[in-house]
């Protein structure tokens, strides 16, 4: 019986020689919702891409596996299929690809197939309609001249298209307005309403708590220094937002 | 066409103008200023030009016009390309195309000149398009060669005042065949040309564009790709020559190689010191998609004029590994991803090709050719 979950054990990882991820343990369950916090260079955005496959940071020992099946193995297109998306902090621009031409491939990639080309277009409409995305952004170059908050809508939507098992959110609610926060929200609500999203579980790696008060976590998890030295429930997010890192430093040092 | 006397003069000239391209070196083996012309035993069957223009244009054969537009003809002639591939087709060519929009007629469907080589013995043709002042066309340039043969396709656009012509060419003929084109156009006082063009990939094709602005206000654009793959080469010149001051000109390039796919461009933008207040940009794209691939790109700004404004932007380089990443981490393939980020590099250039079809066209080719 294979064990549901994103399971990440003893998690090492390496960019460009040097250390970042010192022994990462973290899970994340089905249709439960973990945020990461920590502050500026402590490795989360490392940790993201190393689970989803970035040639350039290199698992040096850990494992982790996607609902059982062992994920490091795999390129980056093979984990997607396998039901992992990233939402990245600083998505690429690729001129010339069209979004709506890039939906589609990679709805075809993840799930090949199984929405005719009339019903993926009424679903992109439905899913951009709930994001408060105009339909002139389907004939825009991905990523390309995008703003910052507009790279960011395209990403929840992207997440919204493809129905991860498992969804990490790197700063994605970093640099948006008020609206486009809530949108985030939404997009979560809008994909754990669905019967192929119900089950997704989430790893939000935000600094600020505000994007938790549109998603209550069921867990957070502290990460200093390449080591994740304390787990919590939502109330964690506020002790950081009134204390900082420093008293938790304190706090873990005191424990050693 | 031209009389015995013309064609050995031509001939001459052609050997001994230089093709001011780079010597060969240790991708590109060819030695354009050594091209041997022994070979080439033309005869009225090894071409075919057809023409086909909606109402309100002249197009005729070349032939045809000698006789009965001879001084439209010759004026259009003093000002035509002096390039070394000029010179071949002028002492070969024994047919042609003649276009003429009179002043004032807007002529929204394309007018399509067809030229064919037909056999191995080589091919020439020469194009005479003449908008009159104030008039407005679109002109598509189209070759077809059968495997083995050479083309050699030199046209020349004269543009009066105020007038405005978009003339595009693509150059897709079997792998063993060699085309060597060149194309001109002369726009006078605010009137526009947009050239568009495409090479995608011969034995050889050797292409050589010019467009020469001569009256204040003429504006000159310039868009266009290449894709050597396999053993192909293409080795593309483009000059845009401000002769006057107040022109203005964009040029825009994008290529790309895979297999053992050989490119040369020389972009030559000229301000001469007249030309004061003109603009020009220059931009440059290659994406090299293979390790047996080359492309060599220089740029050539000869700006004697002072009080002008010239920009110059050049990347060649492999597909961006982030961009790659980014796409597989939605689940699309490498080899899947590639092909469209190659596809998309070229887009820009696509949209500015006049007509659906061409542009559909384009697109396919370079999808097969991505394969
Ligand atoms: N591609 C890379 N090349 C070199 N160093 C890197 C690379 N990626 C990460 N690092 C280094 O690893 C460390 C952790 O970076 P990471 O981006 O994971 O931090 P983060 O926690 O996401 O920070 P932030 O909150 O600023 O986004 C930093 O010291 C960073 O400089
Ligand atoms: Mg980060």
């Amino acid at each position: 019986m294979p064990q549901t979950g994103l399971h990440i054990h003893d998690l090492h990882v390496s960019v460009e020689g040097i250390e970042i991820l010192k022994g990462i343990d973290l899970s994340v369950e089905a249709g439960r919702v973990h945020a990461l916090m920590g502050p500026n260079g402590s490795g989360k955005s490392t940790l993201a891409n190393a689970l989803a496959g970035h040639p350039h940071y290199t698992v040096t020992s850990g494992t982790a596996t996607l609902d059982g099946e062992d994920i490091l193995t795999m390129p980056p297109d093979k984990r997607a299929k396998a039901g992992l998306f990233l939402s990245f902090q600083y998505p690429a621009a690729i001129p010339g690809v069209k979004v709506a031409n890039f939906l589609h491939a990679a709805r075809q990639a993840v799930r090949p197939g199984d929405l005719s080309p009339s019903k993926f277009r009424a679903m992109l409409f439905e899913k951009m309609d709930t994001l408060d995305m105009d339909a002139a952004f389907l004939g825009r170059y991905l990523n390309d001249g995008f703003s910052g908050g507009e790279k960011k809508r395209l990403e929840m939507l992207q997440m919204a298209v493809l129905a991860p098992r498992y969804a990490i959110l790197d700063e994605t609610d970093s640099g948006l307005d008020v609206d486009a926060l809530r949108s985030v929200g939404q997009a979560v609500h809008a994909l754990r309403a669905t019967e192929e999203g119900k089950n997704c579980g989430f790893l939000i790696i935000t600094h600020y708590p505000r994007i938790l008060a549109h998603i209550t976590p069921d867990v957070v998890h502290v990460l200093i220094d390449g080591r994740i030295v304390m787990t919590g429930g939502a109330d964690l997010a506020h002790r950081i937002e009134r204390e900082g890192y420093d008293t938790i430093r304190d706090e873990v040092a005191s424990r050693a | 066409m031209h009389n015995e006397t013309e064609r050995r003069a031509a001939l001459d000239a052609f050997v001994a103008t230089p093709s001011g391209r780079g010597r060969p070196n240790r991708y590109w083996k060819l030695d354009l200023d050594a091209l041997d012309v022994s070979a080439f035993t033309p005869n009225a069957a090894s071409t075919t030009v057809t023409i086909s223009a909606p109402n309100g244009v002249t197009a005729c054969s070349l032939e045809e016009a000698l006789d009965s537009f001879a001084d439209i003809v010759a004026r259009a002639q003093e000002h035509r390309g002096n390039g070394k591939f000029a010179h071949l087709t002028r002492a070969f060519a024994q047919t042609g195309a003649f276009v003429h929009v009179p002043a004032g007629r807007i002529i929204d469907e394309p007018i399509h000149i067809h030229t064919r080589a037909n056999d191995a013995d080589g091919a020439f043709a020469l194009t005479i398009i003449v908008i009159e002042a104030g008039a407005s066309a679109t002109v598509i340039e189209e070759f077809e060669a059968v495997p083995g043969a050479t083309l050699v396709y030199d046209s020349h656009a004269e543009v009066g005042e105020s007038a405005r012509l978009t003339a595009s060419a693509i150059a897709h003929v079997p792998a063993d065949a060699r085309v060597y084109v060149t194309r001109s156009a002369r726009p006078q006082r605010d009137a526009h040309v947009a050239f568009s063009h495409a090479d995608l990939g011969a034995a050889l094709a050797v292409a050589e564009i010019d467009i020469t602005l001569d009256g204040p206000g003429a504006n000159g654009e310039l868009d266009a790709l290449f894709f050597p793959s396999a053993k192909q080469h293409v080795d593309l010149l483009t000059r845009v020559d401000h002769r006057v001051g107040h022109t203005t000109s964009r040029t825009a390039i994008k290529s790309a190689a895979n297999g053992s796919g050989q490119g040369r461009y020389l972009g030559i933008i000229r301000i001469i010191a007249d030309a004061q207040g003109s603009d020009a940009s220059l931009r440059d794209d290659a994406l090299l998609l293979s390790r047996g691939a080359h492309i060599d790109s220089v740029p050539a700004l000869e700006i004697a004029a002072n009080d002008v404004k010239a920009f110059h932007g050049a990347t060649i380089g492999a597909i961006d590994e982030e961009q790659l990443f980014y796409m597989a981490s939605r689940g699309v393939p490498r080899d899947q991803a590639e092909k469209m980020i190659a596809l998309g590099f070229f887009e820009p250039v696509i949209e500015k090709f006049p007509t659906d079809s061409l542009r559909k066209q384009l697109r396919e080719a370079l999808e097969a050719k991505l394969a």
